[in-house]
Order: structure tokens, then C-alpha cells, then sequence
């Protein structure tokens, strides 16, 4: 297997952990178990909210470092990976948890290892036990899920595990809080023991097993579990429950599970089920968070009429911080309700179970594309952002759809393209009918999987491979989801959008009021220009007039405008674009700064609205209005298709190890966006719509 | 590539991407007869899917693939194409 990208993938996680480097070295604990364990839920547990993480829904992609809670009463780390199911990786982010356990570029090995297992598939889950066991580490069992074998009339015996084992073990229930101090308590007395001379250099990596190897791991678990597990009631007649009915009783699962199975995967109303959860998603990003982000545009435009009023009049500082700093710090912040309620209801739908059978229903379509039913939920988060979407890709085993499930990512309509299309179709649509609007945004959200779906066929057309494609993912028990964690978890994603995506944008936001404002700081006007007119009309002819003679402007009419003008578009579209790639959604911002102080502006209750007055008498050179019918589609064309994200260029170099992904996604993208612009503008045209 | 076999009377050639939905059977091998070479049969063992092992088909998805299938306690989906390293005995197919 070739995974060529587990050193950057490693060295990115010790990058972000050498942070907190700074501090005293504490007892490192390495908290590890299979998918679906009761893991993350246990590690909530024992670190409180005290933690810190950078991942995504979808998967544990990155470490999560978190401390020990004090009234648990031993200061040490708690390391949170992603869940595997053997000590044998078999995708990247099993390769990152692996490398991460036995050489962490920063903590080196861990004091302690706690391996979560689930006591209702005891003899699976014993495997990853064993395992960890077998390599040395000062290893503690976290049995979890216990209620749910007892409700299946069944125990573990502890006493009876541990003297096979050979280590401690400890029944816990993370989400009551229950055993949490125990496991706490063992885990110190693990870490002081001393019996082992030099422990940590007597940890091994095991041999890649063989098909023998594993067979006889699975025959000492089955073992164990016959004679650790016992009958709660003793209900059942001894007799009845020979040997083997005994344990094949446990082995049987949730019965809930299998019965609502039968309704989510079935053939009608699985489908049905799939297809009405998906819209309740992409329509709540739209009409929930709206009002919200109004709310927030709203808020910064009357924060910055406010700082500009109690500022000196014309100086080039009120200026800056009102154009410059209040409108890129707004245009960041307006994506905060997507982001957060995408992720809060793709939490939901993770934490009932659901996601994986959704996963397992889209499998077989995205086949035909050379993509694979894990792509799904990486692609469904790109409609957040591409950034922890093209993250969460690393569930997928296979490197090839995994590459192409990266490249096709930045098609998938993100949220900050909703600013651009919303401003955009509310320019095409008459104000007496917003719903055409809303069907317009929803044919563009559609567009963007065909888009992707026909991106990615083509390109695996294009590249064919020998690697056999895998799918096999276990489907969770469905369970009712813990709210508190969503939104912990939730406040934690939308943290990282802010702090990542936030500096980029307010930045370019100031290079472009920069390129906008000087050189000619103190416009003159002719004495001849300026009779006849009001003190604010001759006020907007200054601004006019530094803006045109402005870098950005030269930049603008002499490099831009005559690469854009086949699209219908002028310099002030170009320069809006060029700014637009610190992220997409900086272009109404970048229109704003281009426009407002160019033509007429009501001063409106809120950027939009002002803007679309703005764009409504914006002219070409020549006189006629710049913003037809047909250049706006153009437009809204390009932006489907552009690669106008440096985030997540970035992003995806780090994640492929190579520039070839990005290099591929900045040159297809581009000259794809510019050709179908050059299409629709002039096919409009030519069809006599303007 | 080591296979290994246990013996169970009936060695069929059936495999689990056969089974019905709700239908039951025992595992013979995996990966037995398996010519691809980047086959993925060591992780299906790791699975838990291991010869001796009893598992059912819960549910297939709309388009027949991927199945979902129970062992040792749990649930897991998998391809059609997977499904067939999985080889079962006939004996032991009951609903």
C-alpha cells in the first residue's frame, strides 16, 4: 500500500501540538479504540471541556490534546486519536493514529495507553486490545457500552478478564460519568509502577500479520470472551444455552438497529428518507442562517456609519478602519451561522448513526464517478468549506479516490459562495419575488454535485489505476445524540474557521482598500467640475476620483479589463476577483469598496441593499449598464467553477503532499470557469438576452 | 497468499453476496480463490470476519451494493465485490 502521504500528514499534527509545547512535560495518556466505541464520548469525559481540537465531522482527522479534569486528581495529558480498527493501517488517518502511538514527534510515547472496548462485541473489539497489549504498552481496558449488554442479560467478568489480560481493567459509562475516577485512579498507579525496567524501550511495533496471524488473534479473543462473559439473571434453563448458542446470544446485534435498518436502507424508503434529509440540510443552510446573517451584515454596517461618524471627516485612517477593517472583519463573521448550523445538524446526523447509512446508500452512484461512498461526507462538508472537507477525506483508504475526491471538493458549493450568489440572484430577481431567488439557489446547489459528479468522472476516465477500491464501514448502533457534545464540538469548528480563514481575508481586505485609496490621497478637482453641484455630490466626485487614479484602478484597466471584457465584466469586477481569493464571499465586500464610492449610493439599511442600488447604475465605458442579465450569469457561472480559495490550495498541498492536486485544481478550474463564463455571456447575448 | 479453511463439511462456493436479505450462514473462508493481489481480504478478517463465524445479511442498499452484514455483534456495510471473498456453507443458511 502506498501512502505517501502519512509524513506530512504526521508532521502537520506535531506542528499544531508543538504549540503548547511551551509547557511542563505532564504524563502523556493515549486514549485509543475501534470506530464507534464509546471513545470520544469517554474523552469528553475526562477532560471536561478542557480540550483542544481541530477536527471535523466525519472523522477524528487530528489528535484532539486535552487535560486530565483536576478533581480527577492526576495532572496529565489525554491524547484523543482517531478510531482504528487494528494496529495494521489500512487508510491515512489509521497511518496518522498508528505513527502518532509509537513515535509522537512531540510527546514520543505515551506513559499510559486506555483502549476502549465495546463489551457487546467483545471478541471483535478484544482485538485491538490485545494488540496494543502485545506491544508493551502499560495498557488499561475502558469497557464501555455496559448497559447495553446488561439489557441483553449479560455481564463481564472483571476478575476473570484482568487475570487473562494480565491488565487492569475498568467498566465505564462516559456519557453518566460513571467509572471515570476509577479509570483515573488506575491510570496513575499504571504510570508510577516501576516493575518494568526501561518500559518504553520494550515497546514494539508489531510485524504486518498475516491472514494466519489474524485468525489466531480472533480464536485467544473468542476464548476469552467464553470465559469472561456471564448470565445477569440466569433467566434462560442452563441447558438451553449450550456453548455455542451462549456466546453467539451476545454476539447478536442491537436489535433496534437491525429493525430501523430495515426502514433507512430499505429499497423506497431509504432513498425517499435520504433525499429528504439532505434537502432539510442544504435548505436550513439557506433559510435558517439568512435572517442570521443579516443580522450581522446589519450590525457591522451600522457599527462602521457609527465609528466613521465620530471620526475626522475625509482622513485616510476613518477611511481605513471603516472600508477596510469593519467590512473584512464583517465579511468574515457572516458565515458564522452556516458554518455552525451545517455542522450542528451533520453532528446530528453522525451521532444518530445515520451518516454512515447514508454513506453506505450513495455508495454504488458515486462509483460510477471513481469516487466512493466515504466521499460522501467530506463532500457534503464541502458545502460548508473545502478546508475541513478535504480534511475529513482522509478516511478514504484508497489514494486514488481519495485524490479525486479532494480535486473535485472546491466544486461543492461552500458557503462563502452563498454571499456572491445571494447577492447576485437578488440583482436578477424582481424584489417582489424573493422565491425565485430560493429555487435559484437551490438549481445551483444542484448543479454543483452534477458538476463534481461529471469533474470526477471524467477525470477517472482519464487516470486508470490498479488499486482495488474498498468500501467496508461499520454501521454504528443508532443511538440518541448527546446535544452538549454537537455543540461543543460545533463552537470548536466554527473557532477554527474563524482563526483560519479570518486573518487571510481581513489582510487582503486592507491590501485592497490600500490599492484603492492611494496613490493620489488629496484628489484636486477643477474649479470648472465642481460648480453647480452639492458639497456631497462634489464629496463622491473626490472619491471617484481617487479611486480611478488609484494602483488598483491602473492595475484594473490595463491588465484586467481586457482579459474580462469578452465576459461582459470591467476592472472593478477584476479587482473585486482578484481579492476574492483570500475566499469567495470578500468579493461583496471587494464590490462594495469598487463601487460604492464610484457611482450614486443610497445610503441604505444594509450593504446589500446598497450594493444592488450601486450595481444598478453601474456603467461601462461606453455608457451602457455593466450589470445585464447576461454578465451577471457570467458571473455567477465563473464562480461555480473558479478555484478562488488560496485556503484551500494550501490546504489541499498539504494534504496530497504534492502540488500536483493544486496546481491541477488552480489550471482545470480556472479555464473551465473562464471558457463557460465566455459561453453563457456571449450565448446570452447572441439568444438577444443582455 | 495463506487462506485458511475450516472444516466444515459442505464447502459450497457460495459466498455471502449470495444471501438473502435476513438469511444466515457460516463462514468457511476469506479470501480462498481470491486472484487479485490488491484484495483487501486481511481487512475483512480484521473485521472480525473470520472462518467459523456466523453473520447475516441485514439489509442490501437500493442498488443491491453495498450489503449490510452482521458479525460478532455488529454491523458492517460492504461491496458485493468484497462480499464474495467471503465464502459460506450451504448447511448453514437459515432465516
Amino acid at each position: 500500500m502506498a501512502f505517501t502521504t502519512k509524513a506530512a500528514n504526521c508532521h502537520d499534527n506535531s506542528a499544531a501540538l508543538n504549540k503548547k509545547s511551551k509547557e511542563i512535560k505532564r504524563p502523556v495518556i493515549a486514549l485509543i479504540g475501534m470506530p464507534n466505541s464509546g471513545k470520544t464520548t469517554l474523552f469528553n469525559a475526562l477532560t471536561g471541556s478542557n480540550f483542544k481540537t481541530s477536527n471535523y465531522p466525519g472523522a477524528t482527522v487530528e489528535y484532539s490534546m486535552g487535560k486530565l479534569m483536576e478533581k480527577y486528581d492526576f495532572d496529565s495529558d489525554i491524547m484523543d486519536s482517531p478510531g482504528i480498527i487494528s494496529l495494521n493501517p489500512s487508510s491515512p488517518d489509521e497511518e496518522v493514529t498508528i505513527n502518532g502511538l509509537f513515535n509522537h514527534p512531540k510527546f514520543g510515547l505515551p506513559d499510559v495507553v486506555i483502549v476502549t472496548c465495546d463489551c457487546t462485541q467483545l471478541s471483535r473489539q478484544l482485538f485491538l486490545v490485545k494488540q496494543v497489549i502485545d506491544t508493551g504498552f502499560k495498557t488499561i481496558v475502558a469497557l464501555t457500552m455496559n448497559d447495553l449488554l446488561a439489557k441483553k442479560d449479560f455481564e463481564i467478568s472483571l476478575d476473570k478478564l484482568k487475570s487473562i489480560l494480565k491488565v487492569p481493567a475498568v467498566r465505564v459509562n462516559g456519557s453518566k460519568r460513571e467509572g471515570i475516577q476509577e479509570l483515573a485512579r488506575q491510570a496513575e498507579e499504571l504510570y508510577a509502577d516501576k516493575s518494568i525496567p526501561n518500559y518504553k524501550a520494550s515497546i514494539h511495533k508489531l510485524d504486518h500479520p498475516t491472514e494466519a496471524d489474524v485468525a489466531k488473534l480472533y480464536d485467544y479473543t473468542e476464548d476469552t470472551e467464553r470465559n469472561v462473559i456471564e448470565h445477569l439473571s440466569h433467566k434462560l434453563d442452563i441447558d438451553e444455552i449450550n456453548k455455542k448458542n451462549f456466546h453467539t446470544l451476545s454476539r447478536k446485534p442491537d436489535k433496534n438497529s437491525m429493525r430501523l435498518d430495515k426502514i433507512f436502507l430499505h429499497p423506497v424508503w431509504g432513498i425517499l428518507i435520504f433525499i429528504i434529509s439532505m434537502g432539510i440540510i442544504f435548505t436550513s443552510i439557506f433559510w435558517i442562517a439568512q435572517p442570521l446573517m443579516d443580522i450581522i451584515d446589519t450590525g457591522f454596517s451600522g457599527l462602521a456609519e457609527l465609528i466613521s461618524s465620530s471620526l475626522p471627516e475625509g482622513t485616510w485612517y476613518s477611511d481605513l478602519i471603516t472600508n477596510g477593517l469593519i467590512n473584512g472583519f464583517g465579511s468574515v463573521m457572516v458565515f458564522v451561522p452556516q458554518i455552525v448550523i451545517l455542522f450542528i445538524l451533520l453532528g446530528l446526523l453522525e451521532d444518530t448513526g445515520y451518516l454512515a447509512r447514508a454513506a453506505m446508500l450513495i455508495d454504488k452512484p458515486l462509483t460510477k464517478f471513481g469516487l466512493n461512498g466515504r466521499s460522501f461526507i467530506p463532500m457534503l462538508s464541502g458545502y460548508a468549506c473545502a478546508i475541513p472537507a478535504i480534511m475529513a477525506a482522509r478516511t478514504i483508504s484508497n489514494r486514488r479516490e481519495r485524490f479525486l475526491t479532494i480535486m473535485v471538493i472546491p466544486l461543492m458549493s461552500c458557503s462563502a459562495r452563498l454571499p456572491v450568489y445571494a447577492l447576485l440572484l437578488a440583482f436578477l430577481v424582481p424584489p417582489d419575488k424573493p422565491w425565485i431567488a430560493g429555487i435559484g439557489m437551490g438549481a445551483l446547489y444542484l448543479f454543483s454535485i452534477i458538476a463534481g459528479a461529471f469533474t470526477a468522472g471524467v477525470i477517472s476516465k482519464f487516470k486508470k489505476t490498479n488499486e482495488k477500491s474498498t468500501f467496508m464501514l461499520e454501521l454504528p448502533p443508532y443511538r440518541i445524540p448527546v446535544f452538549r457534545n454537537i455543540l461543543k464540538n460545533t463552537y470548536y469548528k466554527a473557532l477554527v474557521y474563524v482563526k483560519q480563514a479570518g486573518p487571510i481575508i481581513i489582510v487582503i481586505s486592507l491590501v485592497l482598500w490600500a490599492l484603492t485609496y492611494f496613490p493620489n490621497v488629496d484628489p484636486v478637482l477643477p474649479e470648472s467640475k465642481k460648480s453647480g453641484h452639492s458639497e456631497e455630490q462634489v464629496s463622491r466626485m473626490l472619491e471617484s476620483e481617487r479611486l480611478s487614479t488609484s494602483y488598483g484602478a491602473t492595475v484594473g484597466k490595463y491588465v484586467l479589463e481586457p482579459i474580462l471584457k469578452p465576459l461582459g465584466w470591467d476592472w472593478r469586477i477584476g479587482v473585486s476577483l482578484i481579492s476574492a481569493f483570500a475566499a469567495r464571499e470578500v468579493f461583496v465586500s471587494a464590490m462594495a469598496i469598487t463601487f460604492n464610492i464610484t457611482e450614486e449610493g443610497d445610503d441604505g439599511d444594509n450593504i446589500q441593499k446598497s450594493l444592488l442600488t450601486t450595481m444598478q447604475g453601474a456603467k461601462t465605458d461606453s455608457g451602457a449598464s455593466l450589470f445585464t442579465t447576461a454578465s451577471t450569469i457570467s458571473l455567477i457561472i465563473y464562480f461555480m467553477f473558479a478555484m478562488q480559495c488560496l485556503s484551500t490550495v494550501a490546504v489541499a498541498r498539504k494534504e496530497t503532499a504534492s502540488w500536483k492536486i493544486p496546481l491541477l485544481q488552480i489550471v482545470i478550474y480556472t479555464v473551465m470557469a473562464y471558457v463557460l463564463a465566455f459561453i453563457t455571456y456571449n450565448g446570452l447575448n447572441l439568444l438577444g438576452i443582455q | 497468499m495463506n487462506n485458511i479453511t475450516v472444516e466444515i463439511p459442505q464447502i459450497s462456493g457460495k459466498s455471502v453476496a449470495e444471501l438473502g436479505i435476513g438469511e444466515t450462514a457460516l463462514i468457511t473462508s476469506v479470501g480462498d480463490d481470491c486472484l487479485d493481489i490488491h484484495c483487501h481480504c486481511l481487512r475483512l478478517m480484521e473485521l472480525g470476519f473470520t472462518p467459523g463465524q456466523e453473520v447475516t445479511v441485514v439489509a442490501k442498499s437500493p442498488f443491491k451494493d453495498p450489503l449490510a452484514v452482521s458479525v460478532r455483534g455488529t454491523i458492517i456495510a460492504l461491496r458485493t465485490s468484497e462480499a464474495e471473498c467471503i465464502k459460506i456453507s450451504t448447511n448453514g443458511i437459515y432465516n
